[in-house]
């Protein structure tokens, strides 16, 4: 039997412990996709696979059990899912075209969640659209809101929504729901003063708490959705460690321009020899120092006028 | 713009009679028809207005006595000094002296509960000759919490009067017990046809009454008089409303029969 | 007099009434929900008729109008009160038929109750109501049940029709411009519904003796009093007082009044610390006995106007309608207590 692993990898398939048998990945951007997709993933499990199918941790479906003859046909069955999911393919009927840049995963956002502050899978799918296919080592992922169910600390870049309450003092009656709701949820920015109320816009993380907690519309959305920016969190077995905040009431184009940058930065200064030409990110950074990464990310990035850069940039993490 | 009912206007501070630490009356320049068991809204301009009942009438003025519990009164306390407060009102119905004239009188207050009702034994203590007789029991928590102590003499001099403490710990001038332990002891002259008005906390104003009543007095013979929040003293805010009945506009003095059926 | 508009002639009407009026009506506020990308519809100032939302119910009532949600009263200065200026314009209100019978509850409060409220009667005198005619009736609607599926209490009546805006005219001063601006003529009748989907009993036997009940119990835990219910009723006309100084020049202040809510904390508090009503499900039954008894008994008409609102509002899914249904039941346990 002679296979080209590397081209397997970058097919989506891998190298599974029975030898002689791969799985296929199928890559679902923020784990949001039409039900009728499922039934073609049960056809290929049970056509080609073991019948069996796992959710993966990023938002996929692994296949296993599938014999590596079949590559071609479950590829030619994967064509409609990839198609149907909008993901980049280099060439039709070929099944996936990437492996280095993971699955870009979402927490449900708000298609269903009332505290989400934008629609996770509509940004994770336009984020797909321009990173894929990458065969560098990026994580990305998107929460709705700083409750962060998506866990994006631990990725490259973690993506959290953010609204950025607008307060019509004509419309309070001051029964200080906002205040507390702020207070025992969030972060305590709020404060009633003359019977109307205060934002802290340092402190505010843009949670939407007050607004959904305000019984006369006093607290409303803004019309532009805002992000904060986490970085270069990472799992491994080196040094994990949680992403830091980087910008906050950040929008859609800096952070795609910010994500495209690093690609560009990390194509210079990635380290050759690492094995299977894989490297964090932010081993990179902590071989350039943080001024370079910056200069290199922010290239051409205009943020809007309420944005707030932290600079530079300390990790902590697990040491051993 | 019409009438403008919201508008306080300012009022001298004639002069202030300290009873208590957190007790005062503030003798307020007032020139108009008062009647005791009424109120006003008072205010300090920038910090908010309280309703207070009022306390004793005189031609030109009337007294608020102003207990410091919240907000409103402790500014009033602090900033007072040599000036004027803002005043609207008077609001509510008040004691109607007709329904006491000519009757044998019983007068059950608790704590600040004696300032609305303290014109009506005031007018009586020198108007002896339009009552059947009077008796008043005034109860307060501690000696320290008495108000109207100098009126007390004068009372005396007119009328039966018990003055009791919940408690105390020196020897005082006054008697220890709640308000309703010295009902059954009462020496009245005929019961059924005696006129009995109870003013304090809702937890006093519920065992007195109730207490009235197993001695023979009738429930048409008791008046009350109640206090809720009231932002507006004029039937509109909707704090005092308690079923179809607005404590400011037709109470706060409610016949009992009435006011037993005020349930909140 | 009934007239036929398109689009084009009403808004020359428009035109003409706001020269000397402000024009409220539902409108559509994008984003305006709680929550991210959805909308709601609230009243204000519209300049043509395209921007009025007709085919939804208003999650506010037009009552902010009448009654601002924050009102300053007056104005204080080192030793003097300053009552703010009355608004110079006219107002012409859009609003459904449950909304005009709740206009009659705030004349009510606030005209009749004691002292006329200078504040609303400046207001009341400025407006003019325009129904909007009810074709069809909202899920939580039971204005039939309320009676207030219908009013002629109206200035002019407007509704969307194929052929255009079918005018019903009732002011004689607007005859001329009505006329002046259409191509037809023709019989009017505001639509009004006759049957709704959700539907409510108010027992005759219903009396104080229902607060024994035990089905207030419930909302003791589902409600979490935090008064929405109250702020979107178009006839709720509680307030508080508010005095503050500026912070920039403490000589200076005012005194305003907020909307208050019987069912949030605080309503109740008299200075001292008494407070009645502790648990949400009491607070649920003075609200509920003043909408649909007390205030009879008061004013001669039900407070609730029927419209629904309070259910659809509730975060906790706790309707207003369903409340009302089980009085009955609560009657009969509460006499059968009794015997």
């Amino acid at each position: 039997m002679d296979i080209n692993t590397k081209e397997l990898k970058k097919n989506a398939f891998r190298v599974t412990k029975h030898r002689g048998l791969t799985a296929s990945r199928v890559r679902v951007p923020g784990g949001y996709l039409e039900a009728r997709f499922l039934s073609m993933i049960q056809n290929i499990a049970d056509t080609y696979g073991n019948g069996t199918v796992h959710i993966t941790s990023r938002q996929g479906f692994e296949i296993p059990g599938i014999p590596f003859a079949d590559i071609p046909k479950v590829n030619a069955l994967l064509q409609p899912i990839i198609e149907g999911l909008g993901i980049n393919q280099e060439k039709s009927g070929e099944g996936y075209s990437a492996a280095g840049t993971r699955n870009i995963t979402a927490c449900i956002g708000n298609n269903v969640c009332p505290y989400a502050c934008y629609n996770t899978a509509d940004f994770a799918k336009k984020i797909e659209k321009a990173i894929f296919p990458n065969n560098l080592h990026f994580k990305v992922a998107l929460t709705g809101c700083p409750n962060d169910c998506a866990k994006v600390r631990m990725h490259d870049f973690g993506i959290m929504g953010m609204t950025l309450p607008h307060y019509d003092a004509d419309r309070c009656v001051n029964c200080g729901a906002c205040v507390k709701a702020c207070k025992r949820k969030s972060t305590g920015a709020l404060e009633t003063v003359n019977g109307k109320v205060t934002r802290n816009h340092e402190t505010c993380i843009g949670c939407g708490e007050c607004v959904l907690a305000c019984p006369t519309r006093a607290w409303t959305r803004s019309q532009e959705k805002f992000y904060r920016l986490t970085l270069l969190g990472r799992t491994g077995k080196k040094n994990p460690r949680l992403g830091e905040d980087f910008i906050k009431w950040a929008d859609e184009d800096s952070i795609l321009k910010i994500i495209l940058n690093t690609y560009d930065y990390v194509a210079k200064y990635i380290d050759t020899t690492a094995p299977g030409g894989k490297e964090h990110i932010g081993y990179i950074v902590d071989r350039t120092g943080f001024e370079e990464f910056y200069k290199w990310a922010m290239k051409d990035v205009t943020l809007p006028e309420e944005a707030n850069v932290y600079k530079p940039l300390y990790w902590k993490g697990v040491k051993y | 713009m019409n009438h403008n009912e919201y508008l306080p206007f300012r009022s001298e501070i004639k002069e202030v009679i300290r009873h208590t630490d957190i007790e005062y009356t503030f003798r307020m320049a007032y020139h108009g028809d008062v009647k005791p068991g009424q109120f006003f809204e008072v205010s300090i301009p920038k910090f908010g207005e309280a309703p207070i009942s009022v306390s004793g009438i005189r031609e030109d003025s009337v007294d608020l006595t102003i207990r410091r519990v919240g907000k409103v009164t402790g500014e009033i306390f602090e900033r007072y000094q040599g000036d004027s407060l803002f005043l609207r009102g008077p609001y509510g119905n008040g004691f109607d002296m007709e329904n006491f004239r000519g009757k044998e009188l019983l007068v059950i207050a608790g704590g600040t509960g004696l300032s609305p009702v303290k014109g009506v034994v005031d007018y009586f203590s020198s108007h002896m000759e339009e009552t059947k007789g009077m008796t008043l029991i005034a109860g307060f928590k501690t000696p320290k919490d008495i108000l109207f102590l100098e009126d007390f003499g004068k009372w005396k001099q007119a009328m039966e009067v018990i003055l009791t403490v919940d408690c105390a710990d020196d020897d005082t001038a006054c008697q220890i017990g709640l308000v309703t332990q010295y009902i059954p002891k009462l020496k009245l002259k005929n019961k059924e046809e005696t006129t009995a008005i109870v003013v304090g906390p809702p937890a006093m104003m519920r065992f007195t009454t109730q207490g009235l009543l197993d001695i023979g007095l009738k429930e048409e013979n008791i008046w009350i008089s109640h206090e809720r929040k009231m932002c507006c003293g004029i039937g509109k805010c909707g704090h005092c409303k308690i079923d179809d009945t607005y404590v400011c506009l037709d109470g706060p003095v409610f016949p009992f029969t009435k006011g037993r059926k005020l349930l909140d | 007099m009934g007239y036929i508009l398109n689009t084009k002639e009403i808004n020359e009407v428009f035109q003409n009434w706001k020269k000397d009026s402000v024009i409220y009506a539902p409108i559509l506020m994008k984003n305006g929900g709680a929550f991210s990308d959805t909308d709601s519809v609230h009243y204000g100032e519209i300049q043509s008729i395209d921007e009025i939302v007709f085919d939804q119910k208003s999650d506010f009532s037009f009552k902010e109008i009448l009654l601002p949600i924050s009102e300053t009263l007056f104005y204080f200065t080192e030793d003097s009160v300053k009552e703010p200026e009355a608004p110079v314009k006219q107002a012409i209100i859009f609003l459904r038929s449950c909304d005009l019978h709740g206009v009659k509850r705030l004349d009510t409060m606030y005209l009749h109750n004691g002292a006329e409220d200078p504040y609303y009667k400046r207001l009341r005198d400025r407006v003019k109501f325009v129904l909007i005619g009810c074709k069809d009736s909202f899920e939580s609607c039971f204005c039939v049940d309320m009676g207030t599926n219908r009013s002629d209490d109206y200035h002019a009546s407007m509704e969307l029709w194929e052929d255009g805006v079918r005018i019903d005219n009732k002011n004689p001063e607007w005859d001329e411009l009505f006329a002046a601006n259409c191509s037809k003529q023709a019989d009017v009748i505001p639509s009004y519904v006759t049957e709704t989907e959700t539907q409510v009993n108010i027992p005759d036997s219903l009396s104080l003796d229902v607060m024994k009940s035990s089905m207030w119990k419930q909302y003791d835990s589902r409600c979490i009093n935090c008064g929405r219910c109250n702020f979107v009723c178009p006839t709720c006309t509680c307030f508080t007082m508010q005095d503050i100084f500026y912070t920039d020049n403490g000589k200076v202040g005012e005194r305003r009044r907020v909307w208050a809510s019987c069912m949030t904390d605080g309503f109740t508090d008299v200075a001292g610390g008494g407070s009645y009503r502790q648990n949400n499900g009491q607070r649920m039954r003075f609200k509920v006995l003043h909408k649909v008894y007390d205030y009879k008994k008061r004013n001669g008409i039900h407070m609730c106007v029927g419209c629904g609102r309070c259910d659809d509002v509730c975060p906790e899914y706790i309707s207003f309608s369903h409340c009302i249904n089980q009085l009955e039941d609560a009657m009969k346990e509460v006499n059968g207590n009794e015997s």
